[in-house]
């Protein structure tokens, strides 16, 4: 049991989360609400992730963020970090591939709260920021819910973005994912099953949970 | 519509001009304490007229004052979003928050107070309209469609507006809780000093509660004025057509008569030669130029059923085409013998129902003080 790897997956679950979550929320919220020309084109760049394959993604991120690359370049001359094969890189990463994972769902969850809820509470006197927090929110709750389980999940279990923009550095970049596919390469098949079957278990359980908490919540109200 | 008159009363006062992006016009006043319905087919303007009111909307031409304040004036460029006008809106199915019990839509208009007040409030308000402290703590999804609409009021009242808005309140009770409703709306008009707008499409709720009407059609406000005055003088054919007066026909104002005050009336069917048809010898208001193609109606209070025997020489021969008994009243539909292709329709109730059957010979007299004479409209009233 590599519980570095495990350890390591967490965390970058936990942080991409922190820092997509707020983005998100703003992002999903304003696509279910605007009218904005062009929003198709919004809407596709930000599928895109999920039908490209990981490893076209991860060579692209590699190719824009890398020491060889402008950007990357640029980063490590001015603040002096790399951007790929550490766990910055990775973060960047993945959050850029987990947009739709938490988007999509946030989006779908703000466009089913009827337009006249918001209207209420215009006339109510309710600021944006109230509407948001008294009563978008809370309507859009399981949504919301199911989209940080789907995003957390996901990034457990990512391999082949975090294998092109990382590598495999124990304790920097080498996630549970590759951890496993390491152990099947050297052919520690005990030990991969162990963490595949942790992962399994753990994945279920939480997007069963999530189904679970988003139901009750939704014959709540 | 402009000067001291707008600064210092509490009414609302309002005038509108847009073709984009649906076309909406006309000029409304509604002074403190009074009830005014706007009516109109689905699809009149009702609606988004009410939603300008609001500031959910603005329009592309067009101002609103309130209580002598500015809430819209698109040619000084002042727009006051909905968040900061003091309106109360009950929405026509409520929009009451899912996720809140009762008590807690009705604190979401006292944000501006600390929890305790607001809870405080809110109960009071809840109180007022009737809800028991039981359903006060139930969500809208277990409440009574009636029940649901008395948290809405009370959720408009709590905010204590300037300007109260129904937007067709009553279309999803049921008629039984509609009685209790409409009390609750006579009570509160009596309490409340501020212009209501009520919108509805049902002209007998809106007879029953408005001091006013407003009629609208395809975005535009046609004509206002007390229920009786709308309903004894329509501006033209199109409002008596919508405020539901039946007979209303075609004619040819022949100008004055010789009793003074009196004009003459030429009653064209669609069939009918100029030769052959009646003249009418009713008021006039000296507004119609001679030879002018009219619109007239008669409101059924100036049609009476004579006994063909007993017949004057200024009735007309009717005979009946149709008569429908429907319980304790008759629908009946009349053909004139002068007249060909003119049908008058009548709602009969009482004795001499009784007797009308279709083919039989009626005398029909009509009360010459009751007709009233519009001219056709020739030209359209867009601005």
């Amino acid at each position: 049991m590599d519980w570095q790897a495990l350890i390591l997956s967490l965390q970058l679950a936990a942080v991409t989360l922190l820092v997509l979550l707020p983005a998100g929320l703003w992002l999903g919220r304003w696509l279910a609400y605007t009218q904005v020309a062009g929003k198709s084109f919004i809407e596709a760049v930000v599928v895109l992730p999920l039908v490209l394959p990981p490893t076209v993604l991860g060579y692209y991120l590699l190719v824009s963020m890398g020491g060889a690359s402008p950007l990357g370049a640029w980063v490590q001359q001015t603040f002096g970090v790399r951007l790929s094969f550490n766990f910055l890189g990775l973060l960047i990463a993945s959050i850029i591939f987990n947009i739709p994972f938490l988007v999509q769902p946030v989006q779908r969850a703000f466009e089913a709260i009827p337009r006249q809820l918001g209207e209420a509470a215009a006339v109510s006197g309710l600021s944006t920021w109230q509407t948001f927090w008294r009563v978008e929110l809370p309507l859009a709750w399981p949504g919301v819910l199911s989209a940080c389980v789907l995003t957390f999940v996901h990034t457990l279990g990512e391999f082949g973005v975090v294998l092109m923009v990382g590598g495999s550095i124990p304790g920097e970049t080498k996630t549970i994912a590759i951890s496993i596919y390491d152990r099947v390469q050297s052919f520690d098949l005990a030990g991969a099953n162990q963490m595949s079957l942790l992962l399994l278990l753990f994945s279920l359980g939480a997007v069963g949970a999530s189904f679970f908490a988003s139901a009750r919540l939704a014959v709540r109200r | 519509m402009t000067g001291p008159d707008l600064k210092n009363s509490l009414a609302l006062v309002f005038d509108i001009d847009q073709t984009l992006p649906m076309p909406l016009q006309g000029s409304l006043r509604c002074e403190a304490g009074e009830l005014l319905a706007l009516v109109g087919p689905s699809g009149a303007g009702k609606t988004s007229l009410m939603r300008v009111l609001a500031g959910l909307m603005r329009p592309e031409r067009g101002r609103v004052a309130v209580g002598g304040e500015l809430w819209c004036d698109t040619a000084q460029g002042i727009f006051m979003p909905a968040q900061r006008r003091h309106v109360g809106l009950v929405f026509q199915n409520y929009a009451l928050m899912p996720h809140l019990d009762a008590l807690g839509n009705v604190a979401l208009s006292l944000l501006h107070l600390p929890h305790a007040e607001r809870i405080k409030q809110a109960r009071y308000w809840l109180d007022h309209v009737e809800l028991s402290a039981d359903h006060q703590a139930r969500r809208p999804s277990t409440l009574s469609g009636g029940q649901q609409q008395r948290v809405a009021v009370a959720r408009a009242l709590a905010r204590e507006p300037k300007l109260l808005l129904l937007d067709e309140p009553f279309s999803a009770v049921d008629q039984m809780n509609r009685q209790g409703l409409y009390r609750l709306l006579a009570d509160l008009r009596r309490e409340l000093a501020i212009p209501i707008v009520l919108v509805t499409h049902d002209l007998n709720e809106a007879r029953m509660l408005a001091d006013r009407l407003a009629v609208m059609d395809v975005g535009q406000v046609l004509q206002q004025g007390t229920p009786a005055h709308i309903h004894n003088a329509p501006r033209n054919a199109r409002v008596a057509e919508l405020v539901g007066i039946q007979n209303c026909f075609r004619g040819e104002w022949l100008g004055p008569a010789a009793a003074p005050g009196k004009g003459m009336l030429r009653w064209t069917g669609p069939g009918a030669t100029a030769a052959g048809a009646p003249v009418l010898t009713v008021r006039d208001k000296g507004k119609v130029p001679t030879g002018q193609a009219v619109n007239w109606v008669i409101p059924s209070d100036g049609i009476t059923l004579v006994d063909t025997a007993a017949q004057g020489e200024t009735d007309f021969n009717a005979e009946v085409v149709e008569a429908r008994h429907l319980g304790e009243i008759t629908l009946a539909t009349l053909s004139l013998t002068a007249v060909p292709g003119a049908r008058l329709v009548l709602t009969l109730s009482g004795a001499q129902r009784r007797w009308l059957a279709a083919a039989a010979r009626v005398g029909v007299r009509l009360d010459p003080a009751m007709v009233h004479v519009m001219p056709l409209r020739t030209t359209s009233r867009h601005r």
